[in-house]
This record gives structure tokens, sequence and C-alpha cells, in this order.
């Protein structure tokens, strides 16, 4: 890939998984954290990108809209790590709003993944959050 | 400031052993900036620890390094204090490991701990009114050097690039840019998301499979391991993911590693003036 495609890829990441976030209402710091680490360790992107997506000037002017349509378009390996990645977000804090759902639902739609490729995603997912949970609540 | 003055004085009324702690290690600054490091680390853990069993439930870990990082993903320990509290805790382990802490790395962690004690008043003791002076470096007990000064200042130099470095690496891993207003971006995204499912629910599009995502979230990991459909994947995807996580914790190791390096270089220079 390009770096400009990198960058972009870097964009519609962020740009899905803190959707993710919000839709679930209250935003653990572990989601945080487990955004750039997938980012970095599954997605392969590099540090620079990580940072440089972030900047206004790639991802204040992107809608919800721009980012399915740029999920859509991307090899459908990396679209798949990009589902599975949101899916870790929402499960990260062991619940799932209705909005959370919707999300997922427009991503898998905008990825036309089949059933079985869904719950493959939700699979990984749900062990890669299993590795990022924090062991200690708050009171 | 004098040899007999404190920055620490406020802290007697909220924690005595953490003052204790903190005055040591204004003490030997100067005088052994190693020492500093090990008294400052120390105050950081009893800090951790306080907070810890005031504000938390379940197993507590007494790795410090695992009870920030806990305290932290909770929102009792905000980014900032826990910047400044992993760096203590950084520098105190390599100076605990026989890595020489240079006089500018122990006084810019004095500062910090400074800065992170007069909010930890504020969370021991709610409603407390701390208002933090200026930090007042401590004298060093005999006037230094041109040539040593000139050195503390490529050491500073140094240190400040060693935490820019490591502030674009918390920058590229967090959800945020550190110049986005996240209230005005959360309206945002909540207000195109609700737009977009009242179209999806007009257009009658059901939600995706949510009875299995309730099924996968209800489910013990084991189980998903064992169940024979997803068992290969997940087994698959875990050692995958665990391997491209831990490439990732090695290189940010192995950048720990070269930042010390770097500073080591630099305090063999100055032993070779």
């Amino acid at each position: 890939m390009y770096e400009s495609e990198q960058l972009d890829l870097a964009t519609l990441w962020f740009l899905s998984a803190r959707t993710m976030a919000i839709a679930g209402e209250d935003m653990p710091t572990v989601q945080e954290a487990a955004t750039g680490l997938y980012a970095q360790a599954i997605i392969g992107l590099n540090e620079d990108e990580c940072r440089v997506a972030k900047n206004a000037e790639h991802i204040a002017n992107k809608t919800l809209i721009d980012c399915l349509s740029g999920v859509r378009r991307l090899p459908r390996e990396l679209a798949e790590k990009v589902l599975t990645g949101v899916m870790m977000i929402s499960y990260s804090d062991r619940s799932m709003k209705p909005l959370e759902v919707r999300w997922a639902s427009m991503l898998a739609s905008a990825i036309e993944v089949t059933p079985d490729e869904f719950q493959r995603c939700c699979v990984n997912a749900r062990i890669i959050a299993s590795m990022l949970r924090p062991r200690m609540q708050a009171s | 400031m004098s040899r007999n003055d404190t920055n620490f004085k406020f802290l007697e009324r909220f924690d005595k052993r953490v003052a204790q702690l903190a005055k040591q290690a204004e003490e030997y600054v100067h005088t052994d900036p190693d020492s500093c490091m090990f008294k400052l680390r120390l105050m950081v853990e009893t800090m951790a620890k306080k907070l810890s069993n005031l504000q938390m439930r379940g197993d507590i870990s007494q790795d410090l390094g695992a009870m920030l990082g806990a305290l932290e993903r909770s929102g009792i320990v905000p980014r900032r204090q826990a910047d400044s509290m992993h760096a203590i805790r950084r520098d105190g382990n390599a100076a605990v490991h026989g890595s020489t802490t240079p006089v500018p790395t122990a006084m810019r962690r004095l500062r910090e701990a400074y800065k992170v004690s007069g909010w930890f008043c504020k969370m021991i003791k709610r409603g407390s009114k701390i208002k933090l002076e200026e930090f007042q470096p401590p004298d060093p007990p005999v006037p230094v050097d041109i040539a040593t000064k000139s050195l503390h200042g490529k050491i500073d130099e140094l240190e400040e690039s060693i935490e820019q470095r490591r502030l674009a690496t918390r920058e590229s891993l967090l959800m945020f840019g550190p110049q986005e207003n996240v209230k005005e971006v959360t309206r945002r995204i909540i207000e195109e998301l609700k737009a977009l499912d009242n179209v999806a629910a007009a257009a009658g599009e059901p939600v995706i499979d949510a009875d299995f995502v309730a099924l996968v979230m209800a489910m013990d990991l084991e189980q998903i391991e064992e169940d024979p459909r997803h068992g290969g994947d997940s087994r698959q995807a875990r050692r995958e993911a665990e391997q491209q996580l831990d490439t990732i914790k090695k290189h940010l190791a192995e950048r720990e590693e070269a930042f010390l390096e770097e500073r080591t270089f630099l305090l063999q220079k100055m032993n070779t003036l």
C-alpha cells in the first residue's frame, strides 16, 4: 500500500473505532489503549500514521457515510480486520448497546460479510478483547 | 530554595509516609540522584497502593506497572498524572537495576512528583483545597561548575526529546488526537449514528444477528475455543494476535532501552570531562 493509502486506512480505523466506542455511551480507557494497540499490532499501521490520521485535516471532515464507503473499498482481509477490531472495542466493556449493534450491522453490510464470516470476526474480537481487558474494577 | 526548606510541606496533613519519602527524595536530588529515584518510586508506589485500596475492588496487583495501568483504565488516575507516575516508575526501576540517574533527570521527576502529589491530596481527601506554589528546585550543596552545568543542560534537552518521543507514542495509541474536542466529536458522531439508525429502521433493515452477539458475549472464552465451529479459528487467532501484540510490546521495550542507552552515553561523556 502507498503511504497515503495507509493514512486513509488509519483514518478509517480510528473513525470506525471511535464510533463504536461512542455508541457504547461510556468510554473506558481500556478502549482507548486497545484502539492504538490493535491498529499497530493487527492492522499493521505505524506510529506516525496513527498520529497523523487524527489530525483535523484527515478525520474532521469525514462522515460516517464516508467511513462506510471507505471500508467497503478496502481489500477484504483488511476490511475484516477493521470489523474485528470494532467488535473488540464493543466487547471490551462487556456490554452492547443498540447503537453499537447498529454500527456493527452497518459495517458488516458495507463489507458484505456472510453470517459465518461475521461470526468468525466476532469470535476473534472476543478473544482479543479478553487479552486487553482490565482485571480490576473501580468501586 | 535552601537545603532546610521543602516543597512538600503541604503533604504532611494528608499522608505522612508520602511526605517523608518526598522530602527524602528532595534531599538526595543533587548528592545521590539514584537514591532520589528510589524514594520517588517508593512514593509513587505508596500513592498507588493507597488509591487502589480506597477506590478499587477485586484482586489488586502488587506490581506497580500493573497497578498504575489498572488505576488509569478505571479512570481514577487521569492521563497526565499517569504519565508522570509511569515515568517515575521507569526511571526508579532503571536506577534499581544499576543505570545511573543524572541530576537533571532526578530533578525533572521530583518536579513531576510535586505536581502529582498535589493531585493525590485532592483524591484522598475530597474537597480539600490545595493551591500548589511554583516548584522551587533545591539548591546544590556546592556550586556547580560551568562544564557540569553545560552537560546538565544537554541531559535536560535529551530528557525533553525522550519525553516528546514518548508522548508521540502515547498519542498514536489513543483514540482521539490532542487537539480534538472530544465532546464535539462525540456529539457529531451520535447525531450521525442516530440518523443512520432511523434510516435503517425506516427501511425495515434488521440489525445483524444480535442474538449471536449476545451469545458470544455471554460465553466463557474456553467454551468458545472448545466449540467445534470456532475452535480451530479462535486458537489460531489467539496465537496470531498474541504474537503480534508481543511484537509491538517488544518494540516499545526496545525503545525504552535505547532511551536509557542515550542517557548513559551522555553520562559517560561527563565522566571523561
